[in-house]
């Protein structure tokens, strides 16, 4: 807001314009909307870096700086990252190559196996998406169109009521004497089939964005249809399954229900479960929690601050069509 | 990367050569899409109609037993259905009012492109990448009894709670709602806030998407004959992009009524059963009273909704597109 103030050349005009003072309040107000929505996250932040005692305080501080003189002396801060440390729980080992291990299970169950989750249901989500989006977008063949119209109404069923089928069909599933099964094939395959219908939209609208003729051009010049597609269409489509990555890797990292009724052991289990079992554990350690939430959710928060272009193509292209 | 493999194109099969239907039938694109369909149908579609079927059944400790309508039947004549049907109503119009109108005049401010737009814009959307299990954790956080930051705030008697316990705690109800047919618990009030706070950014990319295609011209040429902001926006712009904040309406109540991660990490249902939603209801007939059967007709009931949602947001769209 200062250096908005300063922009003015006096000599140009004695009363500030009209366009000025409108970008100065539009501005004004902007920041003390992001201020406010911040105040959220910037309290859980604050929160676990907190010692227990300031956090069971009454009435609450907001930052832990005050003394018995003075409410807020920047040099008595008590920050700590007793937290962070409570939810990891390093314990020292002298076999590990990093001289610790960390046996919180939030780090070494819950995490690995979200990202085991979230990485295979997106690339299988990719590769089924970006064929069928293909084979959309540049063929035209019988019942296309009502193919096309019944993978948009199957992004109308929702998860929440397909659950209790789901549910009965892994109690069969886990009976039927399958060579190699485990409740990860089935929760995978569950995401996969739930965040699939969108990204066949989205990747097909990616596709329709590339021009055939480069296509045609690359033949015409001797390129083999397989170089046509591996050396033009490859790389040009490659931003728009990026975006179809991302989301669908950010939407099952979020996802919560399905993973906690359709897996039968704890320990296979996403972070999100996680989170929500820790809640029940620590009903007053709130540095914990808020530690856990910070370790938690900061990965997607910095993969949308990376890739945060990639992400709002998507949710357009997905909002227009969904 | 992982394409070439199975997608060779072939070339006459492309758009642009002549119509398929004077050529042999091309195999490839039904083998593209082969996996796509088979994962839908195990996923989708199957157990979308095995849910129909357990609705009309009961699990007796001999199996599943047919009862017709019954599941039906008990569930329209519980209580708790009707309570928690009067909960989701009274969640849906608070959220969806509430962020519609926040996100309208957040894209408002937007549109008037700053330098720093792009600041603001990754601000924002913070909350919208965080999942509802966080949001509820972290709202809780907020208000935990006693401890909480704004715990007093909205304990203050004149406020939310008029006994001066915590919203996740109290009962009773806010003094301001009166006599109001079915009054919110302060629980569902906070839960309505949580809410909007973390979908406010998707409303508001969306309505400033829309804001972006109107014509500088049209505001202009309304403001040489003398309208004045307020009237531009009335008489302009709400008109003019109207069609999306339809599609938002619907889509943000599609997602506050299929959405339940919220309630599990902020209230639990609780304080009682006064934030139990349908969505919540479901989990807890199914899989705290194991009730599978009712569960599926309840079900039956939200995905009817959902239907008539998305078949009204169709409809609005396809006008949409045939008037533009």
């Amino acid at each position: 807001m200062t250096d908005l103030s300063q922009t003015p050349p006096l000599e140009q005009s004695y009363m500030p314009s009209r366009k000025l003072i409108d970008s100065l309040l539009t501005n004004a107000a902007l920041i003390i909307i992001c201020i406010v929505a911040m105040i959220p996250v910037a309290t859980t932040v604050l929160i676990s870096f907190k010692r227990e005692e300031d956090v069971t305080r009454k009435p609450p501080v907001i930052f832990p700086c005050d003394t018995a003189t003075s409410s807020f002396d920047i040099t008595a801060c008590r920050w700590s990252i007793e937290g962070y440390e409570r939810v990891i729980l390093p314990t020292r080992s002298a076999e590990s190559a990093f001289g610790i291990v960390l046996r919180g299970r939030m780090l070494n169950t819950y995490l690995p196996n979200t990202i085991i989750y979230a990485t295979s249901t997106a690339l299988f989500v990719v590769l089924l998406a970006s064929m069928a989006g293909y084979a959309f977008s540049r063929y035209r063949f019988p019942g296309r169109d009502a193919l096309m119209i019944a993978i948009l109404a199957i992004t109308g069923i929702p998860l929440l009521t397909n659950l209790l089928a789901l549910y009965q069909m892994g109690i069969t599933v886990r009976k039927l004497p399958l060579p190699v099964y485990s409740d990860r094939f089935f929760i995978v395959t569950v995401y996969i089939g739930f965040f699939l219908p969108l990204s066949v939209w989205i990747a097909k609208g990616f596709f329709d964005a590339i021009p055939l003729e480069l296509e045609e051009a690359a033949k015409i010049d001797g390129c083999s249809p397989i170089g046509a597609l591996t050396r033009i269409i490859m790389p040009l489509a490659i931003p728009g399954m990026m975006a179809v990555f991302l989301l669908t890797f950010v939407s099952v990292w979020n996802e919560f229900i399905a993973g906690y009724l359709l897996i039968s052991k704890n320990e296979l289990k996403p972070v999100m479960f996680g989170m929500y079992d820790f809640l029940g554990q620590n009903i007053i350690n709130a540095q914990l929690i808020a530690a856990a939430c910070v370790i938690i959710a900061l990965p997607m928060v910095l993969v949308f601050l990376v890739s945060r272009r990639s992400f709002f193509q998507a949710m357009v292209e997905g909002a227009i069509k969904g | 990367m992982e394409q070439p493999a199975t997608a060779p194109p072939q070339v006459g099969a492309l758009v642009g050569s002549e119509p398929y239907s004077r050529r042999r039938v091309d195999f490839l694109p039904f083998l593209l899409i082969l996996p796509t369909v088979i994962v839908l149908l195990a996923i989708q579609v199957y157990p979308a109609f095995y849910t129909v079927v357990l609705s009309f059944k009961e699990r007796k400790p001999a199996g599943w037993e047919f009862v017709g309508l019954r599941n039906f039947q008990k569930l329209l004549n519980s209580s708790a259905f009707w309570e928690s049907a009067g909960h989701t109503i009274i969640f849906l119009v608070g959220f969806v009012g509430l962020t519609l109108i926040l996100g309208f005049f957040i894209a408002l401010l937007l549109n008037r492109k700053t330098k720093l737009s792009g600041l603001y814009i990754t601000v924002l959307f913070i909350p919208w990448i965080l999942a509802d299990i966080i949001v509820g954790v972290v709202f809780r956080l907020l208000v935990l009894p006693d401890y909480g930051l704004f715990s007093a705030f909205l304990q203050s008697p004149s406020f939310l709670a008029p006994n001066g316990l915590s919203v996740l705690t109290t009962d009773a109800l806010p003094p301001w709602f009166g006599n109001f047919p079915f009054p919110p618990s302060p629980a569902l009030v906070y839960l309505i806030l949580a809410s909007s706070w973390r979908a406010l950014p998707f409303v508001t990319l969306l309505l400033l998407a829309a804001l972006q295609t109107i014509s500088t011209e049209v505001l202009e040429s309304s403001r040489i004959d003398g309208a004045n902001t307020l009237q531009t926006i009335t008489h302009i712009t709400i008109p003019l992009i109207l069609p999306t904040m339809v599609v938002a309406l619907f889509s943000l109540t599609l997602s506050g009524m299929n959405g339940v991660g919220m309630v599990f990490s902020l209230t639990r249902g609780g304080p009682g059963t006064s934030t139990e939603v349908l969505s919540y209801l479901l989990y807890s007939i199914g899989w705290v009273r194991l009730d599978f059967g009712r569960a599926a007709a309840l079900a039956m009931i939200i995905a009817a909704v959902n239907l008539l949602l998305i078949s009204s947001t169709l409809r609005v769209t396809r006008t949409q597109k045939a008037g533009a």
